[in-house]
């Protein structure tokens, strides 16, 4: 490649594929911005000592604890209160602090790219903050399922995270339990009958959603009966109970796990136990319409919202040779001609608009309530998309006016804050790619805020 | 502060040590009843247009260099002297005019010799020949005050100006969006090729204003500011200056509609300042500078370009107002800078100079220390 093209490239590489260029990034890129991105793809990490899904349940049950106390000891209503106060600050801190770390961590790297990776399959594998419990852990789940899983293949992570606890109670299976299941057949035998009818039964919820949001997509053409089957397949897969099961964390229930043979797109699976599970889930991630529905939503996150079939082909023809191992399947995206077409074809997410603006102010630290007041001006706090089909990913849905002037707004509110050089902005981050009639706006701004404004809200920085 | 406090204070001063009497300071203090010296330094970002501001009505060549612009005003011009006419927007300044608490300065430059906004701007507030983004002349004039002076700006970090000194700090209303006009019209330029941002601007712009101006309007409005300005002022925590700044001025096109609110936005928020002042005002000093100036001729969208010249405006309760200073240099060609621009006559920190050594007493020394490159004008302009 020319030295040009070279900077254009490298440009591509920090904006389309990464977060947005920290300054001195574009310089590193230009070197070989396939080499760069490449070198990208390493695992992302976070801060240490914040809690994990497992001490967090230790945690709550310990406040659960407590409150049981306070009521068998009859308590004062004052401290109950102050109890109760207790509890819920925790909850609310260790999201914000969790979700807050993933943030600034994002903003600091060197391997951006991976981070928006981690991204888009945290909205792929979407959960919300709705509920004291789902409140604490749902930020837990990218971090213990997702990102150890990154560079894996897509079956690792499909049943990493179908086994995580913010999943399976997100999507309510850990109490789905078979009808003929030793469970229930005990429970039939209980006397207290009304309670056992009440608990006990099949939950389809998260069956569901993996065919249809996160492996197959919604229009693979499954039937409801395939639904049913998955579900009656991973009934049984639940979360410890850190009181009752002396444990925390996933827990198979055998007791729970409808018996027999499952029959899924047609294929008999004869395992018993979590094997027959597992063994659906495996096949549903190695499936070539999961292959198809992955890849394509990749293409369109990184690249277009109309992407090129070509390109999806090539991604998903190397999921296929490689057992639909993530890291290759990037590979293929970094080296494929298509996904460097000069033309931006997208605009970014609110959430990369934001953090591709502070990596861009060379803002390093960021807290909890200017996030998710930044995110919540676009409508996108982090695990609050309210479904499991996550936020969307396609332009029209962000690109309004209203979001637009929300833009604006907070532009102008953070160049008050953070103060940088236009010039040198858009140097370190478009490089030569403004038009002139960008630049010049810029450059002839009537103060040297404005013109970082202008230069952060540039249709060339809204878009990659 | 109430008499007895000040005399209360005073006392205590002269009992920690006789040789505080010739600090400036107690000097000022001394003086009667009156109030702590408080300087307001506004900065106008983008060059305001003196020409349009303080109109020179008996140089011939003003209305042929300015066809249009000349004949733009939709109200009457308000007189000043025989030479000079304020802008008609400028209905409280002209008040103060009349009250002789307002002294405008005309052809005045900061000898920042190019044009380009932002190193304009970075050299008023340094007040330095060689440009240093760490020091600026209001802070260092803070420095040589001998109190435990304090200073504000109403900003989210602290601007040039006031830089160099421990004793500023920064604020600014939490809430408060500020995008302003000057940044949706700026956009509307940026994005005059992109067809999907430009009709989303649009429609934003649209429903902004079906939704009622008075929330989206009043967000940051340079009044509001100069208000809670006024107020932290006359709080009496023993602030003794603070800063505003302005956008907004950068009239390349629809000049006398843009000035128009501009000057009513500068007006009123001087007025607001004023007001929240109460008693201080008459020991307050506003300076209200721009980088520079603007061409002297017309262009051909009823604007102007950069040029050099521009004025100053100096209000205050205390102040020998009610006259015009400056020494006008005309307009006609052979008089203007470079041909275009209006020629300055006198320099901008020499004024500021002057007004620190007389507000403030600094010596001549100090003066020094505050402008290395400027000697202050001896001219009295305290009253």
């Amino acid at each position: 490649m020319s030295n040009a093209s070279n900077k254009t490239n490298a440009v591509i590489a920090a904006n389309r594929f990464g977060l947005g260029a920290k300054p001195g990034d574009l310089e590193q890129a230009e070197k070989n911005p396939q080499k760069w991105l490449t070198a990208q793809l390493t695992p992302v990490t976070f801060t240490q000592d914040l809690p994990g899904s497992n001490d967090l349940f230790q945690q709550l049950s310990d406040y659960q604890a407590i409150k049981k106390q306070n009521k068998k000891n009859n308590v004062s209503a004052d401290k109950d209160k102050k109890d109760n106060k207790k509890r819920s600050r925790f909850i609310q801190t260790t999201y914000r602090q969790v979700a807050t770390d993933a943030f600034v961590q994002s903003i600091n790297s060197d391997n951006s790219l991976a981070w928006r990776l981690l991204d888009f399959f945290s909205n792929h594998f979407s959960v919300s903050a709705n509920g004291p419990v789902m409140t604490v852990i749902a930020a837990t789940l990218e971090r213990e399922a997702i990102a150890e899983n990154l560079f894996n293949r897509f079956e690792d992570m499909l049943l990493a995270v179908s086994k995580h606890p913010a999943m399976l109670i997100y999507l309510n299976n850990e109490r789905s339990f078979g009808v003929k299941s030793r469970l229930a057949k005990s429970s039939k035998n209980s006397k207290n009958k009304r309670k056992a009818k009440k608990t006990i039964g099949l939950n389809e919820n998260l069956a569901r959603e993996i065919l249809e949001l996160h492996t197959l997509g919604v229009s693979a053409g499954y039937s409801q009966e395939d639904v049913i089957e998955l579900a009656k397949g991973i009934t049984g897969w639940s979360v410890a109970n850190p009181v009752k099961d002396d444990a925390v964390g996933f827990k198979y229930r055998s007791w729970g796990k409808e018996p027999g043979n499952r029959v899924l797109l047609g294929k008999t699976y004869k395992q018993k136990g979590i094997n027959q599970g597992e063994a659906m889930l495996k096949d549903l991630a190695n499936h070539p319409t999961t292959a198809k529905f992955v890849c394509t939503k990749l293409v369109k996150h990184f690249i277009s919202d109309k992407p090129e079939p070509q390109l999806i082909d090539i991604l998903v023809k190397r999921w296929q040779k490689t057992g639909g191992n993530i890291k290759e399947v990037m590979l293929a995206l970094i080296h494929a001609e298509q996904a460097w077409l000069p033309a931006r074809q997208k605009f970014k997410t609110p959430r990369e608009f934001v953090q591709s603006s502070y990596r861009a102010l060379q803002v390093k630290e960021v807290n909890f309530k200017t996030l998710f007041f930044s995110l919540n001006s676009f409508g996108q706090q982090p695990f609050q998309a309210g479904s499991p089909a996550g936020y969307s990913d396609e332009q029209q849905d962000w690109d309004g006016a209203n979001a637009l002037m929300a833009k604006i707004d907070w532009t102008a509110m953070q160049v008050r804050k953070y103060s940088a050089n236009a010039e040198n902005v858009i140097n370190q981050t478009l490089a030569l790619q403004p038009t002139e009639h960008t630049y010049k706006s810029v450059v002839r701004a009537e103060s040297r805020r404005q013109a970082l404004v202008l230069t952060l809200l540039s249709p060339e920085f809204l878009r990659r | 502060m109430t008499i007895n406090k000040q005399r209360r204070q005073i006392v205590k001063m002269m009992g920690a040590s006789l040789v505080l009497l010739q600090t400036p300071v107690l000097a000022a203090m001394n003086n009667k009843d009156k109030k702590p010296a408080k300087i307001v330094w506004v900065v106008l970002r983008g060059a305001m247009d003196s020409l349009h501001t303080i109109v020179p009505t008996q140089d011939t060549s003003y209305s042929s260099l300015r066809p249009k612009l000349a004949r733009a005003f939709k109200q009457p011009l308000l007189p000043l002297n025989r030479e000079f006419s304020l802008n008609p927007a400028l209905v409280n300044l002209h008040q103060m005019y009349l009250q002789k608490q307002l002294l405008p300065i005309v052809a005045v430059g900061s000898g920042y010799p190019k044009r380009s906004h932002f190193d304009g701007q970075d050299y008023l507030e340094s007040g330095l020949q060689t440009m240093d983004h760490d020091t600026g002349w209001l802070g260092r004039a803070m420095e040589q005050l001998q109190t435990n002076s304090k200073g504000i700006a109403v900003a989210n970090s602290m601007p040039i100006s006031m830089r160099s000194t421990d004793k500023v700090s920064t604020w600014y209303p939490s809430r408060l969006k500020d995008a302003d006009e000057n940044v949706y019209e700026a956009l509307m330029d940026l994005y005059q090729d992109d067809e999907l941002l430009l009709s989303r601007l649009q429609e934003g712009l649209n429903t902004q204003a079906m939704a009622g101006n008075e929330t989206v309007k009043r967000r940051g409005k340079f009044v509001d500011l100069a208000k809670s300005c006024g107020r932290l002022l006359a709080s009496d925590n023993g602030t003794d200056c603070a800063m505003l700044e302005v956008g907004g001025w950068d009239t390349h096109n629809n000049q006398d509609l843009r000035l128009t609110r501009q000057l009513g936005d500068l007006d009123k928020g001087i007025a607001a300042l004023k007001d929240e002042l109460g008693d201080y005002w008459q020991n307050t000093l506003v300076m209200v500078a721009t980088e520079f100036g603007r061409t002297a001729k017309e262009n051909g969208t009823g604007g102007t370009d950069h040029g050099t010249g521009s004025a100053m405006f100096i209000a205050g309760g205390g102040i020998k107002g009610g006259q015009v200073l400056g020494q006008w240099p005309g307009l006609k060609t052979e008089q203007l800078f470079n041909g275009r621009d209006l020629m300055p006559t006198s320099n901008t920190f020499s004024w500021v100079g002057a007004m620190l050594q007389q507000h403030w007493q600094l010596s001549d020394r100090q003066i020094i220390k505050v402008f290395p490159q400027h000697k202050a004008y001896k001219q009295m302009l305290l009253s």
